[in-house]
């Protein structure tokens, strides 16, 4: 909102430097964006919030600095002198959709000459960014920045019938605008009509038809009131912005409305003569009565923490154009006062709406910002710490983290869905070029991101990311689950072994659990799925060639995706101190030929159980395949124990029992023979 | 032409001695030779210089050691044994200086070790460590300091209902705030037919009837821990919100948010100003004082943005304000009893500041040059 400061001082003496005026706007709520010099006039931009409508017009701005600075307000008192002819014989209105029009007024000019404005009006105007057209227009627009009040004059000799008809489109109608475009119009949208056609989109735009032209000699004068939420919608189905659907959308002061037509038609007779028809044509609703408001004073000291003192919170109020009614106060004496709120604040309404007021114009720098808050204890969550504690693990091995969009476009959706078979959430308008899917996994995106990296030739892509997942459900809000996405330049068993080391980390009393991942993007042979007492943790495995060309990825890559509840639920986040014996450990190394099915993990089981109670670790080291030497369909599993005992130094000849024991049960069990 | 003939150093100037030689001659002459040798064998600065002056002392041949030796027998017979014992520990001395050095030269100590083949200049193996985002810095640190404030995380989902994205948080139907524009409402649910009637470009869309949307503002978390908590409360709840921008320089339709929530009996705007300054004292480590200007937000009543002073100006955090009695009423707190301080801060915003970001794009961009900046 453009405010001149010329025009400004016409209503309230400016006796303080613009700096100090643009800062205590600034501090009672009148945000200042800058100040230009105009032809010898300051406009200064200030930002008006949407619950204060009331500031979109020069009276509005010079009555809160009337308040702050206590100087005087004068409003021009508007008292056009009128003809005889009573305007009722000349105009007929009609209100036909009273939901979108709530009032309408009209007066009329008769004989007035069209010609520019003087410069004074036209110098104002162009201060705050309107360009002059005629005397007329311009007067409408003046009184608009004055007040507030959106105003439009008709060409009176061109509406068909002398009749204003204020009603929704019938079917086909359209209308040329002053912007000489033609809209088609919607169902909802509020029409201005004469007995014929519409003449105006109500509150948003004249029609060019009965636009006051060079010609014009009788003038309609429209002041009304127009349903804000209806104004908003004609606004965005047309893409129609004007300074009165700005106004009609934050709502209008309906007590002002007859001071805005009678200030027009005061400067028309000024400016272009003419002679006003007696009376007013006014339809619609009477103004409801604004509902008292109690303030209690002990309210302030309850929200703003200061005492203000009753004279002082009186005082703000009255100065802000809150009355007190005459009748005696309910509340006992010295308790809080009872004021009516002025029709032009619409947002006060509540006690609350008081004591912010009292506040902003007492001032926010009263309030003291070293008062002691109360010390209460606070802890972080389980679900932090377990988080914290995989991207401990995660950067330590190396992985940099990224973040990605929540949202994927339908076809990166259709790449990869672990987690749910169901279509996933869309919105109805993308979030970003096409992405409008809610992602069901954080993968497809971290390999877009790899790509972004290989265009760029980075040398190392090694990223995570822990966000969620959205999987529908069905009529109920989507389950969001929290997941961790992997993907890396090396190779399966690498990613596998961090991820076994973060669940490690976590102190997850059992192991997870691999089996055959069974995913379509990935490798079969370097692939895995992974379960945590029998729940579906994640996978990990190496993209096959047709996965890295549907990705446009150029380099192998591997990926990952953990459920992290899993591991949130399963984490022991305080380890138990267990006391470790004195005693030094034997390590004995086996080499077990069994047949190619045979799984390690099973092998482990026996191996682990065969060394009981002086168990300490089990080293997998590595595979070797050799038909000639193994026989065809044959593996060499190569492996360590490490065993210690609680009781005493174990002998070279204890640890071989152990080692012949183990290679009995897996004799047994898999047909293994020590190599 | 007078020449002048200058005995030379070394073995040379032995041959020049007298066939008869006084013992205190001889004496002297082994200890200017052990004092020679030793003072060579100690600078000598790599195994080449060393064997060089081990040939010119104790070489087998030529070894000045050797030519000293030759001259014993010119010393007069009475004075032998005292020359001879004299000459071993010459001798010893001579080969002790000559084995320190080698050892000396063998442990690489000093300033020989360069030309031993070793540059202390090759870099070290390196493991790669990987770098936390700076959002998620940026979260852990400003919810380091809130937990210190005695705030405890909460957290909400981000698809939402109507009643928690807006009508609790005091935002009615007809409010602006909920076009459809400014938000990102759910389609609705697609039927496998349709997917399949409509494959590239979708059918006409429809917004789902249950009025989902993905959160625009993180206060939705705020009404769910009220719903659930009876008062007091006193947490911060963060996440990613969403709202249809168009991305440039400082606009990203995703982002992140914090926003605090204290409600309890005797809470006042002093509480919140005084909050917002221990964290400001936190945050920048510097005192830190808190300007209020007035603002208007659906949910919060008195309203306002929240400036910290900051290298001698203003600068912008977030907005806060006292919970409006409306959104304490909707979640079943009793206004007359119970009042709350709210403030939101912009991640995005402050992580930019502080490192000096200019365009927030990079965030999401996942260039691990610039990953592995923070």
């Amino acid at each position: 909102m453009l405010i001149s400061w010329n025009w400004l001082k016409q209503y309230v003496p400016l006796d303080m430097p613009l700096s100090e005026l643009e800062e205590r706007l600034m501090m009672s709520g009148l945000n200042h964006e800058g100040t230009e010099e105009v032809a010898g006039d300051m406009a200064i931009d200030l930002e008006v919030t949407s619950n204060r409508p009331d500031c979109l017009g020069h009276i509005g701005v010079a009555r809160e600095v009337a308040v702050l600075f206590g100087n005087e307000l004068t409003i021009p008192a508007a008292d056009p002198r009128e003809g005889t002819t009573p305007v009722d014989e000349l105009v007929k209105v009609q209100i036909d959709c009273a939901d979108l029009c709530r009032r309408y007024t009209a007066r009329v000019i008769r004989g007035v000459k069209i010609g520019p404005s003087p410069k004074w009006l036209a110098r104002r105007l162009e201060a705050v960014g309107i360009a002059p057209i005629n005397n007329v227009v311009d007067i409408s627009n003046y009184v608009l920045m004055e007040c507030g009040q959106p105003l439009h004059a008709f060409d009176f000799g061109k509406l068909k019938g002398g009749e204003i008809i204020v009603r929704r489109p019938k079917p086909g109608e359209t209308i040329e605008a002053i912007d000489h475009k033609i809209y088609e119009l919607g169902a909802d949208m509020c029409m201005i009509c004469d007995a014929r056609d519409p003449v105006a989109i109500g509150g948003v735009m004249g029609g060019a038809q009965t636009e006051i032209s060079p010609d014009t000699a009788d003038v309609l004068v429209e002041a009304a009131e127009f349903d804000p939420i209806s104004i908003r919608n004609t606004v965005r189905s047309l893409n129609l912005h004007s300074e009165s659907s700005y106004r009609f959308e934050r709502r209008v002061d309906s007590e002002n409305i007859d001071w805005a037509s009678r200030r027009c038609c005061e400067l028309i007779l000024e400016l272009a003569g003419g002679e006003l028809v007696r009376g007013v044509v006014d339809v619609g609703e009477p103004v409801p009565k604004r509902e008292p408001i109690v303030l209690r004073f002990s309210q302030l000291k309850r929200v703003l923490g200061i005492e203000i003192t009753p004279q002082r919170v009186r005082e703000i109020l009255v100065a802000l154009g809150n009355e007190e009614p005459s009748h005696p106060c309910s509340l006992p004496e010295g308790e809080g006062l009872i004021v009516v709120p002025p029709s032009w604040r619409r947002d006060l309404s509540r006690e609350i709406d008081l004591v912010e007021e009292v506040a902003r114009v007492h001032g926010y720098d009263e309030i003291p910002e070293d008062v002691g808050v109360p010390m209460v204890a606070s802890s972080r969550r389980r679900q932090d710490r377990v988080i914290a504690n995989v991207r401990r693990v995660l950067s330590a091995s190396g992985f940099d983290e990224a973040m990605t969009y929540s949202v994927v476009d339908r076809q990166t959706a259709g790449t990869l869905s672990p987690w749910t078979d169901a279509e996933p959430l869309r919105t109805l308008t993308p979030v970003l070029r096409g992405a409008d899917r809610l992602r069901t996994s954080l993968v497809p995106s971290l390999l877009a991101a790899r790509r972004t990296n290989e265009a760029l030739a980075n040398p190392e892509i090694e990223l995570f990311e822990i966000a969620k997942v959205y999987l529908p459900c069905g009529k109920k809000l989507p389950q969001e689950e929290y997941m961790l996405g992997i993907t890396s330049g090396r190779d399966y068993l690498t990613v596998k072994g961090v991820v076994e080391a973060m669940v490690a980390s976590l102190g997850v009393a059992v192991e997870p659990q691999a089996n055959d991942a069974g995913i379509e993007l990935l490798d079969p042979t370097h692939s895995c799925r992974l379960t945590l007492d029998g729940a579906v943790l994640g996978y990990v495995g190496g993209l096959h060639d047709d996965a890295l060309k549907l990705f446009e990825l150029r380099s192998a890559a591997t990926v990952a995706e953990v459920k992290l509840s899993l591991l949130v639920a399963a984490a022991r986040l305080i380890p138990c101190y267990v006391a470790q014996p004195p005693y030094p450990a034997v390590t004995r190394d086996l080499n077990l030929v069994v047949d190619e099915p045979v799984r390690w993990a099973d092998v482990a089981a026996t191996v682990c159980a065969g060394c009981g109670e002086l168990f300490e670790d089990l080293q997998y080291r590595d595979t070797y395949r050799d038909a000639d030497r193994l026989g065809a369909n044959k593996k060499s599993l190569l492996l360590t124990i490490t065993l210690r005992s609680k009781t005493g130094t174990m002998t070279n000849q204890q640890a071989d029992e152990i080692r012949e024991c183990i290679v009995t049960a897996c004799r047994e069990k898999y047909g293994a023979e020590l190599r | 032409m007078d020449i002048c003939v200058l005995p030379p150093l070394g073995y040379s100037s032995f041959i020049s001695l007298p066939p008869h030689m006084a013992l205190a001659e001889f004496l002297a002459e082994l200890d200017a030779l052990a004092q020679e040798a030793v003072a060579a064998y100690e600078a000598a600065d790599d195994a080449n210089a060393l064997e060089v002056a081990r040939i010119r002392f104790l070489g087998a041949k030529s070894g000045q050691l050797k030519a000293v030796q030759k001259q014993l027998g010119k010393v007069d017979k009475a004075d032998k044994p005292t020359a001879g014992k004299r000459f071993n520990e010459v001798k010893r001395r001579i080969e002790a200086a000559h084995a320190a050095a080698a050892e000396r030269l063998s442990r690489g100590v000093g300033p020989a070790a360069q030309a031993a083949g070793f540059d202390p200049t090759i870099p070290g193996v390196r493991p790669r460590l990987g770098h936390l985002h700076p959002i998620t810095q940026t979260i852990e640190e400003i919810a380091d300091i809130m937990g210190r404030l005695g705030f405890t995380v909460a957290e909400g989902p981000e698809v939402e209902d109507q009643w928690h994205n807006f009508e609790a948080l005091n935002i009615p139907a007809d409010h602006p705030a909920r076009d459809p524009l400014d938000n990102f409402y759910l389609a609705a649910a697609e039927r496998a037919d349709d997917v399949l009637a409509n494959p590239p470009s979708g059918a006409p869309q429809a917004a789902d009837e249950k009025g989902w949307l993905l959160r625009s503002q993180t206060s939705t978390v705020q009404i769910r821990v009220m719903e659930q908590t009876p008062p007091p409360v006193r947490v911060i709840s963060l996440g990613r919100v969403y709202r249809p921008d168009t991305p440039d320089a400082t606009h990203v339709p995703m982002f992140h948010q914090i926003e605090g929530l204290l409600v309890d009996t005797h809470v006042t705007m002093a509480d919140l100003k005084s909050i917002l300054r221990l964290f400001g004292m936190s945050y920048f480590e510097d005192d830190v004082h808190i300007r209020f200007r007035p603002s208007f937000f659906p949910f919060t009543e008195p309203s306002v943005e929240i400036d910290m002073s900051w290298h001698g100006g203003w600068i912008e955090m977030g907005g806060a304000g006292m919970v409006d009695p409306n959104v304490l009423r909707a979640v079943g707190y009793d206004p007359e009893k119970v009042t709350g301080l709210a403030f939101g801060l912009g991640i995005e915003r402050m992580c930019a500041r502080r490192h000096g970001i200019v365009d927030i794009r990079e965030f999401y961009k996942n260039d691990v040059r610039f990953l592995r900046q923070f």
